[in-house]
């Protein structure tokens, strides 16, 4: 158990490095978000964790180090709900407590909230529906 | 939800933002950049890179106008992922009002 003096106190490389690898250990052992992702990356993760530490390093720290389309990339994702966002948004959340403190873990969140948001109206939003989306159950 | 170039992009064009853009959302006109709303992933990166601070989210209100010219452009110019100088009159129009109806060019710009 990390005590709290020990959380992290500022946003580097290696934090988005810690923070991604001990996220997605929890993705991959959570019963909803594991097939989504086990469908989406049947091989070698190593490629999606550089993907993922270059993502959070443009948002986090403006590197622009991640360029790619995510709209696109979770458009051609099978199986995505609207409450896979929520679980997807409660373990990063989760993730950050453990290894930021309380202010960074909530510049995290409040960014991860935005583009989930984004993410989720690009693909779930019909002019002619109801949104927010009614829960599917 | 997206973010918008406004009017104090136009003819000031700095483009620090699309170095900073994960997603490559921006497209150049002749005067001014736009943000594709179809791309962009609100993350918000941009925002406080401009040094004209014509950058706001939709959810500002009074917007409505730019959110439309910004998704208009976006499909007919051409992206915009690296930066150039800005124009050597960029100062000189950094705060000026109004520059939509005095000053805006429909032309695209030259893109990457």
């Amino acid at each position: 158990m990390m005590n709290s003096a020990a959380k992290l106190d500022h946003v580097s490389e290696d934090g988005i490095r810690r923070l991604v690898d001990a996220f997605y250990v929890k993705v991959r052992l959570d019963p909803e978000l594991a097939p989504i992702f086990a469908r989406a990356i049947p091989g070698d993760w190593g490629p999606h964790l550089t993907k993922m530490y270059a993502f959070w390093s443009s948002v986090m720290l403006t590197t622009g180090r991640y360029k790619g389309n995510p709209v696109v990339k979770h458009l051609a994702l099978p199986g995505v709900q609207p409450p896979l966002f929520e679980r997807w948004l409660a373990l990063f959340d989760q993730t950050c407590g453990e290894l930021f403190d309380d202010g960074i873990s909530a510049e995290f969140r409040a960014k991860a909230a935005r583009i989930a948001e984004s993410l989720k109206l690009a693909l779930f939003y019909r002019p002619d529906r109801r949104w927010p989306p009614e829960p599917t159950g | 939800m997206t973010f918008v170039v406004t009017d104090n992009c136009i003819k000031c064009k700095y483009m620090d933002c699309v170095e900073v853009c994960p997603v490559d959302c921006f497209y150049e006109g002749d005067n001014m950049l736009v943000i594709n709303p179809d791309e962009c992933i609100d993350c918000g990166v941009c925002e406080p890179e401009c040094p004209a601070e014509a950058i706001f989210p939709d959810t500002q209100p009074g917007l409505e106008d730019w959110v439309k010219l910004n998704g208009q452009y976006a499909a007919v110019w051409p992206n915009i992922t690296i930066k150039r100088p800005e124009p050597d009159d960029a100062k000189a129009f950094d705060g000026v009002p109004n520059k939509l109806e005095q000053y805006f060019s429909e032309k695209p710009g030259q893109g990457d």
